[in-house]
């Protein structure tokens, strides 16, 4: 059976909105609406002319719409179609018109390149040759390894996890009230990504040590250093990937 | 078809075996599991003393103790179901956006981390704490659910005012007149009923009632069910009040996802009283509030946890109204005030910040107390002590080391505030232009300025650093729609039209 071709117009027309809503409604994160409006009359005029292609289908498409107008008999149906038409066109032209006080977008680099020096606790580390000097015992010393573990936890469940979360999904009991969001270091996106140095580097100095494109003003990232000694930044550190089980990325790879 | 049915008792048999099997729960494993995730905050031995406990109001549970505050089983069994303590292990009652496990608390959800046979291991493993058994009684029914409906309502106000506003103030905002401490001496603030996202479990009349009839173990919260205490109330009146505060649900102050708080022009006089009829037409919109976390002094322990704001303008002058709920009306020198606060009392207080100079781009100030480059202007209002009225503050602060304290009469800026059962509404208003301009935010319509809030509740300790905040947000002084939005559809319809009448015309022929 041959699907009318107005139906099929429609029905594709329908569906190719659908597909263009989907990321908003399922994922939360809407195309928009300017693209849609842009993407929707590109599958109108693609359809159009695909449907249209040969004269057959061409009167499929137009011949209900013929009948409509001529046909007597289907005049309600037509008075109907005459009202709503023009009303949908002026409702359209309204919500487009209309200003829509959106707060604007603004994007942030969230993992920029780290500077080659920091200065923090007093001194002043080389990233391109810092490394966690505790990371040897993982193999060295097991049991004591596991001791620096457990502390690094502790500095974890008295500092990061309001933010970070009780799962180190990123999701504390405070994350709803930042923007941007406290990290998922569960992600395999962020520690899992990063070299210890850059970790070390991120902790210590906090929001505000981030370089402009990554827009240090709203990170609501503490400044570590105030807080805590650099001992317990490579504890947590080792905790932070002892938990979430990744391993930090190292000069090799 | 027989074969399916056959098939389909089989496997229904499997999984209740399963089912049975689970609710065992292997104590080794669970052991195991709760030395990972549960400890640093309940204890290695459960007694609610790990690393992360002095940090966290509620206290994580000490599950030594054997009380379970959000139980199915009835006052006078102090055992909970063993579905209870799994129900509030795996979490899901998600109210507030990110946050699945107990709103208000750090207790989070594990089902999304811990699979169905992982938790009842852990049920089986922390029931050890306290040597809990089964429960001898089972929980309790809902047979005689009283539907909602005007009457029932009417009913359950009655009842509320009489055995529940007492804690939870004449309103239902958690304000009541009494200070309240859980069996281990700690400091439990009555629930906010009007913000049902705050509640550890739903605002379902079921659950409420559960609540009611069960009380909260450990906890000042009693049961209502009890024959033998003066605060029995008949199944019919606990149904009735929890269908009354079902219905006291405040969702205006419950936080979404806009950011934007939109000033709307009016054309003469703006309203300067918390109470002018004016601001119902104003548009609102709530914010989080969180403690302040990030610099020192930290402060962990927030009692206020959101704010909602208005706003009007006209062509001289701005008028915001905040709008947030306090437990508590904090009046240095108050006896009342002084009864129920937690230590000292300070004074109640609100700020808004704005950048002196609106950003021309992306680039804002530091979101807490601005930096070096950019300055920020922070207007802060204190509720007064019982000797000295309220007044407001104007700060200018780069950064929180260097805060400088100006003049507000001389820029126009003036506040006033009210608070009324459990909640506070302070109103400022300031000319849209000064004339320091360099110091100065200078509003301008039409420009998306950003702001962010600061409270601080004085019954709770709070002062100084020690307060609640939100980032920033956005501002924006609305333009009037202009006439063309109207106008041009209204046009487009009429084309149209008459394009379907030349049409049918043309077809005709
Ligand atoms: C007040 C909330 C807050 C607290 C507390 C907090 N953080 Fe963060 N953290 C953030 C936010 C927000 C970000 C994302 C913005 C950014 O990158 O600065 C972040 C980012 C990070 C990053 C960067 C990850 C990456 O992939 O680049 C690391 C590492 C980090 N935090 C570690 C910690 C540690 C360790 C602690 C505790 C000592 C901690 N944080 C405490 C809010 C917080
Ligand atoms: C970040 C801290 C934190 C972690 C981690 C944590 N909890 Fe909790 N938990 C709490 C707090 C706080 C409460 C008390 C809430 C209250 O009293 O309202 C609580 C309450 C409980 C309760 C009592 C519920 C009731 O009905 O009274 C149980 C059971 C519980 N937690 C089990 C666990 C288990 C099991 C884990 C690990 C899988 C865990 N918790 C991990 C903070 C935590
Ligand atoms: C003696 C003081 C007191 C009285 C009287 C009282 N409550 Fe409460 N109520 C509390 C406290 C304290 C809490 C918070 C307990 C906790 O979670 O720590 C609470 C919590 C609640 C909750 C929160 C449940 C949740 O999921 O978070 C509800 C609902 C509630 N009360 C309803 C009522 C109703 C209805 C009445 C009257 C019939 C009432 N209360 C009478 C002290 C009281």
């Amino acid at each position: 059976m041959k699907i009318p071709r107005l139906l099929l117009f429609v029905i594709i027309v329908v569906i190719s909105y659908g597909i263009f809503k989907a990321p908003g409604i399922l994922l939360n994160q809407p195309i928009p609406s300017s693209l849609i409006v842009m993407y929707m009359f590109f599958a109108v005029v693609t359809t159009l002319l695909w449907i249209t292609s040969t004269e057959k289908d061409m009167q499929g498409l137009v011949g209900p719409i013929k009948t409509m107008i001529q046909d007597p008999t289907k005049k309600t149906l037509r008075n109907i179609v005459f009202v709503i038409v023009p009303l949908v066109a002026g409702g359209i032209t309204y919500t487009q018109l209309k200003p829509s006080y959106e707060a604007p977008v603004e994007l942030r680099s969230i993992h920029p390149a780290p500077p080659s020096t920091v200065k923090a606790f007093g001194k002043t580390f080389n990233l391109a040759t810092l490394v966690n000097p505790y990371r040897k015992l993982e193999k060295e010393d097991p049991a004591k390894f596991t001791q620096l573990v457990k502390e690094g936890g502790e500095v974890y469940f008295k500092n990061c996890f309001y933010c970070h979360g009780d799962k180190l999904d990123g999701k504390g009991h405070y994350a709803h009230g930042f923007n941007p969001l406290p990290l998922a270091f569960t992600d395999i996106g962020t520690i899992a990504q990063l070299q210890e140095s850059f970790v070390f580097w991120r902790i210590s100095t906090g929001g505000p040590g981030l370089p402009k494109e990554a827009a240090p003003w709203v990170s609501a990232m503490p400044v570590w250093e105030n807080f805590i000694t650099e001992d317990e930044v490579w504890k947590v550190i080792l905790f932070l990937y002892n938990y979430t089980g990744y391993a930090p990325r190292s000069w090799e790879k | 078809m027989r074969k399916r049915l056959l098939s389909l008792i089989v496997l229904s048999i499997m999984l209740m075996s399963i089912q049975a099997w689970a609710a065992q729960g292997n104590k080794e494993n669970g052991k195991t599991i709760y030395d990972k995730k549960c400890w640093w905050c309940h204890g290695e031995n459960g007694a609610g003393d790990g690393p992360a406990a002095k940090f966290l109001n509620p206290p994580p549970r000490d599950l030594t103790a054997g009380w379970y505050k959000f139980k199915t089983t009835p006052f006078d069994e102090i055992t909970p179901a063993d579905e209870d303590i799994f129900r509030m292990i795996s979490g899901g009652m998600n109210h507030i956006s990110l946050w699945k496990g107990m709103s208000g608390t750090s207790m989070p959800n594990w089902d999304d981390v811990l699979k169905e046979q992982e938790r009842w291991d852990i049920v089986a493993y922390i029931k050890s704490f306290s040597g809990l058994d089964k429960p001898a009684k089972g929980p309790i029914d809902y047979k005689n659910q009283i539907k909602s409906s005007k009457e029932s309502i009417e009913k359950g106000k009655e009842t509320f005012k009489k055995m529940c506003a007492e804690c939870h103030g004449e309103e239902g905002r958690g304000d009541g007149t009494k200070k309240l401490k859980d069996d281990l001496g700690f400091r439990t603030w009555p629930r906010n009923l009007t913000k049902p996202w705050t509640f550890r479990v739903d605002n379902d009349p079921k659950e409420i009632y559960t609540r009611i009839s069960n009380g909260i173990p450990g906890t000042q919260m009693p049961s209502f069910a009890d024959p033998t205490s003066k605060k029995t109330l008949s199944d019919e009146e606990r149904w009735n009040v929890a269908n009354y505060i079902v219905s006291i649900a405040d969702d205006v102050k419950r936080p979404k996802d806009d950011t934007v708080l939109k000033a709307m022009r009016l054309e003469g006089e703006l309203p300067d009283k918390v109470d002018d009829p004016k601001w119902s037409e104003a548009e609102s919109i709530s914010f989080y509030m969180i403690p302040q976390i990030i610099a020192k002094e930290r402060f962990f322990t927030p009692s206020l946890d959101s704010i909602t704001a208005k706003a009007f303008y006209n062509g001289k002058e701005i008028s915001i109204l905040l709008e947030w709920d306090d437990r508590t009306k904090s009046i240095p020198g108050d006896e009342k005030a002084k009864e129920i606060a937690e230590g000292d009392v300070l004074e109640d207080s609100v700020a808004i910040q704005l950048p002196v100079t609106i950003p021309e781009e992306m680039e804002k100030p530091y979101f807490g107390m601005g930096d070096s480059a950019r300055p920020v202007n922070i207007w802060q209002w204190k509720s007064g002590k019982k000797d000295a009225s309220e007044a407001i503050k104007l700060l200018n602060a780069n950064g929180f080391q260097k805060v400088e304290q100006r003049d507000a009469g001389k820029t126009g800026l003036r506040a006033t505030g009210i608070y009324n059962n459990g909640t506070w509404r302070v109103v400022m208003k300031r000319q849209l232009s000064t004339e320091e301009k360099a110091k100065d935010i200078q509003f301008e319509e039409g420009r998306y300025t950003p702001i962010a809030f600061a409270a601080w509740d004085g019954s709770n300790g709070e002062s100084g650093s020690k307060h609640v905040m939100t980032t920033w947000s956005w501002l924006l002084l609305k333009p009037a729609t202009p006439k063309s939005t109207y106008f041009i559809p209204l046009i487009v319809v009429l084309v149209v039209f008459g394009g379907e009448l030349l049409l049918a015309r043309g077809q005709k022929k």
